[in-house]
């Protein structure tokens, strides 16, 4: 079996080119900000060549990124090293940036690649194996709860796009909704079940409800977003979590 | 057993780091959990979204800095504080509590530390700075 470091970094920063804008923003929102008009011009002035600009950037982002690096590797030398190559990778990859995505998110996406690459050197980060994706006897992936084999997904950047774009304006639609009724308990639900994995039950203990509560917060979640790529006329089943079948 | 979520999350190296490293320590040895990640990699790689994904990447529920900022001097309405609470502490959202750290340290580090950080930062990359 071939090997390779699947879902790691080659050493390269992010590509932009299937990431989305900033994030949308509904009623009431008080999430992340989108980018920042002082971001753009930053970055512009560093794009100039303005030392000043790099010193500033640099003055902002350093005691986020080491943060972000040392609660991993417990090394103040070491991460101070990792961030150090978070800002080159910034400067190398300047050209191909994005300045519609926001400036915090995008280093701290370079600053994950490069401690997933010291991590891979160390030896404490496996590579993994290679599945098959389109193998010589045919084999391919498929989604789970679904017929359709991983070549029917493939699409256009700009299709995955609209459709990422989609999704977020209808959770954004149903945080904001959630939020400006002060519903946290909601918003805490469906975090813990779809961004930290968390099952039903410990999802029910930690936040001290019963299963059935979190069971219908789900459910109401779930069918709010299915109508939703419904009514964009959005295929269903490249989303496998939207799948009545899903588990 | 980790649930395909947290697996997803190792991917993009988005868990906290306690959860990084419990995952990291069993692929080393699981060959049935590698094999697992590399088929999460290989679904969405084919084109398939992913809730967690998506809500990570456009940080859905991510506080502001300033409201990290006003967390920490305990200004924000109760409701919303206990929200940043959580989200820091339960959903364990990386970014934040790399924020949240560096706005405590900025609190009680020296001007001396930090400049000499940043020093050293400008210096190794200005480099490559490009000029017009």
């Amino acid at each position: 079996m071939g090997h390779a470091n699947v879902g790691e970094s080659n050493g390269d920063v992010p590509s932009d080119g299937d990431r989305i804008a900033a994030p949308l923003h509904g009623s009431n929102r008080s999430f992340m900000p989108a980018v920042s008009q002082s971001d753009t011009l930053l970055i512009d002035r560093i794009r100039g060549g303005e030392s000043d600009a790099w010193d500033e950037l640099i003055g902002r982002f350093e005691g986020r990124l080491l943060a972000f690096v040392e609660a991993r590797l417990r090394d103040r030398s070491t991460s101070e090293d990792v961030v150090q190559e978070t800002f080159i990778g910034f400067l190398t990859s300047l050209p191909n940036y994005d300045t519609r995505r926001p400036l915090e998110s995008y280093l701290f996406s370079i600053a994950a690649h490069k401690l997933t690459d010291h991590l891979r050197r160390q030896g404490r980060r496996p590579a993994l194996p290679l599945v098959s994706g389109g193998t010589s006897s045919g084999e391919e992936w498929e989604v789970p709860g679904s017929q359709r084999p991983a070549s029917s997904l493939a699409r256009s950047g700009e299709r995955k796009h609209l459709e990422e774009t989609a999704l977020v304006q209808a959770i954004a639609q149903l945080l904001a909704h959630w939020r400006s009724r002060g519903d946290w308990e909601k918003i805490q639900c469906t975090e813990l079940l779809f961004v930290r994995g968390v099952a039903n039950k410990d999802v029910a203990l930690r936040l001290g409800i019963s299963e059935q509560t979190v069971a219908n917060y789900k459910f109401d979640f779930l069918a709010k977003l299915r109508a939703a790529v419904r009514q964009q006329g959005l295929p269903e089943e490249v989303f496998p979590e939207l799948s009545p079948e899903a588990p | 057993m980790f649930s395909d979520v947290e697996l997803e999350a190792y991917l993009d190296e988005a868990l906290p780091g306690d959860a990084m490293s419990r995952i990291e320590a069993e692929v080393r040895t699981s060959a049935d959990l590698a094999t697992r990640l590399a088929g999460i990699h290989a679904r969405r790689d084919s084109g398939a979204h992913s809730l967690g994904d998506i809500w990570r990447r456009h940080r859905l529920t991510c506080p502001t800095r300033n409201e990290l900022g006003s967390f920490l001097l305990g200004v924000l309405p109760e409701g919303h504080a206990a929200y940043i609470a959580f989200h820091l502490r339960e959903a364990g959202c990386r970014l934040c509590q790399a924020n949240h750290d560096d706005l405590q340290r900025q609190q009680a580090e020296s001007a001396d530390a930090g400049q000499r950080r940043r020093r050293k930062y400008f210096e190794s990359s200005a480099g490559y700075l490009r000029r017009p």
